[in-house]
């Protein structure tokens, strides 16, 4: 029995979120300028700890509060275009466990959830509206089995799961296809509070169900860094996230993205900027021109549009009530679509009325509890949090009993937590 | 085998027959004639089809096409300036089509699919998204002023309707609909119209089909051709085999999957000399509108209905058919080919007997077939020198001219191959 094992007895945190906000996108799909209000990313997180069972969830109830979707220019995915689609209720609910065997620590995962490819959930980084390539980047909600081994600064971490992406927040998975996607992902540590990953995913027919659609094959690098103190915060991520869409083995799509992004915290103050360009598949619309069929009627797209975007936000100190905080922020973002590769009959023009789009939405984070500091890795596939000091607070602390691994990567109290 | 093959090549290029009449056991009400000869025709570069004028239809993206007479009707898709709600009807008697008339379909964004009745005197007009329906129109009075009779929608066929196929069965006319899929619980489907009273339809028959769509039919002789994606080909008696089947209760003989599957439409080709023993499949792979497509042209042997066999292929680098069209006197099939313009094809002859020299082993599945490029069949193409790009979706061949649709410029009015 190793010194680790010994430390880890129980540990449940829990964390409610929600965020009321206005948004005015001008102009968007309907080629006028809209403003909306929503509750976006309502959501009850849980995650404990027995020994060495784990348990994880997610509960999203987007599907109460956004179900027309919520205004993000260029965003798609799940039937949704220029509105983000609300995510499934079951966003995450996995059981692991975690050993340290002959100097390796390995965890094993299962249940809906991230596969190991990409970067953190956009809903765990400093910004409210969702990046374009939140399909390029991210394979969220799937039934996903997930093995991970670290050892010192490396970590390596293969997953097995259902291609098919959520049809509404409260469908069913298609269970029978599990196993037909994988995705594996390597991340080095080499810095305190710094990491690079790279990731590959084989994913089959995200968009159909019952299967029949164009497969994906998937590649990402991700160079992320987060430096947090009591008072401050140091954060920055760049992204290369590459999307093929193949067909009967042969590639026929090809969409791109690379986006970075950095946020500074000082005295509660939290300033955060974005750049982002992106390809994104044309696709028919329905009457609403926000929605797109879900399946589409066959493989073929309208093109392929490509979106550059810059985001500037600027979140006020929280103000406390017990283990309640409410940040307010406003995020103001700068959009331009031309065309990609291949064009197609795809005209912003016609679509939108212009090519230069506006996007300003102001709100608050209303959050009680216990905030996850990462999204989208479990177990040991979780890395450290630099708490400032240089030192990665990856291991329990001998005389901190009851709190583990994953507790630490959780942010309790702070001037800078989102 | 090879010296078989020699033999069967030797003949003279007529337009013969061998063998006795076919009655197959599975269908016994049918006679698919005697097997054609084998042709061997020589190597020559693919003519240009003449185009004798055009018709420009900006506003909106054009989809299907149907000719009877002097006039051609149009459908449009999707959303250009306008909506694809618009049924063109332009006098072709000219070499340019002239737009006469036009006809708006409420509540459609698509109206990808026309068919005229044998008889001239209904237009049926196919709806997408939901509502899906039909609008069947009265073309008795005067063919250039349709004249709304009804609109025919259910829980069935509300995902939208994506073609729209007329039939008559021992005298009475049928409409088969293909219809969209739609979520996770809602499957694609054929459903089954009867327009005996064509001012109050009666959907006769319903059945789940298609992995993940069913796009397409073709009736003839009471024998439907189900176009089921990747399930292939379904050929269902509806009346033809003398067994007591009908549209409302189909019979499925047989069924075929054609390699690389994405099966779209069919046609079951007659020869003047009463050989009924192919029929071409269209396959619709991937690809962007205006840019790319993809998809080869099928040759199936329906010798023996209940197990066809796929015999020979066409292909094009770089683009993909759709709809057909056949001159059946001469044994021309004309494809729509998107971005590759329109296909003309020698289609005489016994398909399935070719030399070694024009087979080609498909990689996949080991399963070899003729080439008809390789045989010498590609005998015209059309548009490539429209001077302009095109995206052909319908063609039809009538009396001696081929009218194409193009999603991008409108409607072509082309000389025959021959």
């Amino acid at each position: 029995m190793l010194p680790r094992d010994s430390v880890v007895a129980q540990n449940i945190s829990v964390m409610a979120q929600a965020i009321p906000l206005v948004t005015r996108a001008d102009p968007t799909a309907t080629r006028s300028a809209l403003t909306e209000g929503y509750v976006s990313q309502p959501a009850l997180m849980a995650h404990g700890s027995f020994d060495w069972l784990q348990f994880r969830g997610t509960l999203n109830l987007e599907g109460l509060t956004l179900k027309r979707g919520e205004l993000s220019t260029g965003g798609y995915g799940e039937g949704y275009v220029d509105r983000r689609h609300p995510h499934a209720y079951i966003h995450e609910a996995l059981i692991g466990a975690q050993r340290s065997i002959a100097g390796f620590e390995g965890s094993v995962f299962a249940g809906r959830g991230f596969a190991p490819f990409g970067s953190d959930d956009p809903m765990a980084r400093p910004f409210e509206k969702f990046p374009v390539n939140h399909h390029l980047a991210q394979v969220l909600e799937r039934v996903v089995a997930i093995a991970a081994v670290r050892k010192g600064p490396v970590i390596g971490e293969f997953g097995l799961f259902g291609g098919d992406e959520p049809t509404s927040p409260s469908a069913s998975p298609n269970f029978s296809r599990f196993g037909d996607s994988w995705s594996a992902r390597l991340t080095v540590l080499p810095l305190s509070g710094a990491e690079v990953s790279g990731s590959m995913a084989g994913v089959t027919s995200p968009e159909v169900h019952v299967g029949h659609g164009l497969d994906q094959r998937k590649s990402s690098v991700v160079a992320r860094f987060s430096r947090q103190a009591p008072d401050s915060w140091r954060y920055g991520l760049l992204e290369y996230a590459h999307t093929d869409e193949r067909e009967l083995g042969e590639r026929v799509n090809t969409l791109s993205s690379i986006l970075g992004e950095a946020a500074y915290c000082a005295n509660g103050f939290v300033v955060a900027g974005r750049l982002e360009r992106t390809d994104r598949p044309e696709e028919e619309q329905l009457a609403d021109p926000f929605r797109t069929p879900r399946p589409a009627n066959d493989l073929s797209n309208l093109g392929i549009s490509r979106w550059t975007t810059v985001t500037a936000s600027l979140s006020t100190p929280a103000a406390r009530l017990g283990i309640a905080a409410m940040r307010p922020f406003v995020e103001v973002a700068r959009i331009a679509v031309g065309h990609g590769s291949p064009a197609g009959i795809f005209n912003p023009e016609l679509r939108y009325g212009a090519t230069r789009m506006w996007m300003v939405s102001a709100g608050i984070r209303l959050r009680a509890g216990v905030m996850h500091d990462r999204m989208g890795r479990y177990g040991v596939a979780l890395p450290p949090m630099d708490m400032g000091s240089g030192v990665p607070m990856s291991h329990p602390m001998p005389d901190m009993p009851g709190m583990s691994h994953t507790s630490m990567n959780a942010t309790s109290v702070g001037k800078c937590t989102l | 085998m090879l010296a078989a093959f020699g033999a069967a090549c030797s003949g003279d290029a007529t337009n013969g027959t061998t063998g006795p009449s076919l009655i197959p056991s599975s269908c016994t009400g049918i006679n698919l004639g005697p097997r054609p000869s084998s042709l061997s025709l020589p190597q020559s570069p693919p003519k240009s089809m003449a185009i004798l004028g055009s018709g420009l239809e900006a506003d909106r993206y054009t989809g299907e096409i149907a000719v009877r007479g002097n006039l051609a009707y149009t459908t449009t898709w999707q959303v250009r300036k306008a909506q694809g709600n618009k049924v063109d009807i332009w006098d072709v008697s000219g070499s340019a089509p002239q737009l006469v008339d036009s006809v708006i379909v409420t509540s459609a964004i698509t109206t990808g699919d026309v068919a005229v009745s044998d008889d001239g005197k209904l237009l049926v007009v196919a709806t997408e998204p939901s509502p899906g329906s039909i609008a069947v129109y009265d073309l008795s009075g005067d063919p250039r002023k349709p004249q709304l009779l009804s609109r025919f929608t259910n829980d069935q066929t509300a995902p939208g309707v994506h073609t729209a196929e007329l039939g008559r069965i021992n005298g009475k006319l049928y409409a088969f609909l293909s219809i969209d899929p739609s979520g996770a619980a809602i499957p694609a489907r054929l459903v089954i119209v009867d327009l005996s009273a064509p001012a109050s339809p009666k959907q006769v028959f319903m059945k789940i089909a298609g992995a993940p769509y069913v796009h397409d039919t073709h009736q003839r002789d009471g024998l439907l051709f189900v176009a089921l994606w990747n399930d292939g080909v379904d050929i269902w008696d509806i009346g033809g085999c003398g067994t007591g089947a009908s549209p409302e209760n189909p019979r499925i003989i047989g069924n075929v999957k054609t390699i690389g599957g994405e099966v779209h439409n069919i046609w079951w080709y007659h020869d003047p000399n009463g050989s009924k023993r192919f029929a071409f499949v269209g396959q619709e792979g991937s690809g962007s509108i205006g840019a790319s497509s993809r998809g080869d042209i099928h040759v199936i042997d329906i010798s023996d209905p209940s197990a066809p066999t796929e015999v020979a292929f066409y292909h094009v680098d770089g683009a993909g058919t759709h709809n057909f069209s056949v001159d059946e006197v001469n044994g021309v099939l004309y494809a729509a080919y998107y971005n590759g313009g329109v296909r003309a094809i020698d289609i005489r002859g016994d398909l399935s007997v070719c030399q070694s020299s024009q087979q080609v082993t498909d990689g996949a599945t080991g399963r070899t077939r003729c080439d008809l490029r390789l045989m010498g069949r590609e005998l015209a193409i059309g548009l490539s020198n429209a001077g302009r790009s095109v995206y052909v979706w319908g063609v039809q061949y009538v009396n001696g001219s081929v009218y194409a649709s193009d999603m991008i410029n409108g409607i072509w009015k082309l000389g025959a191959a021959k």
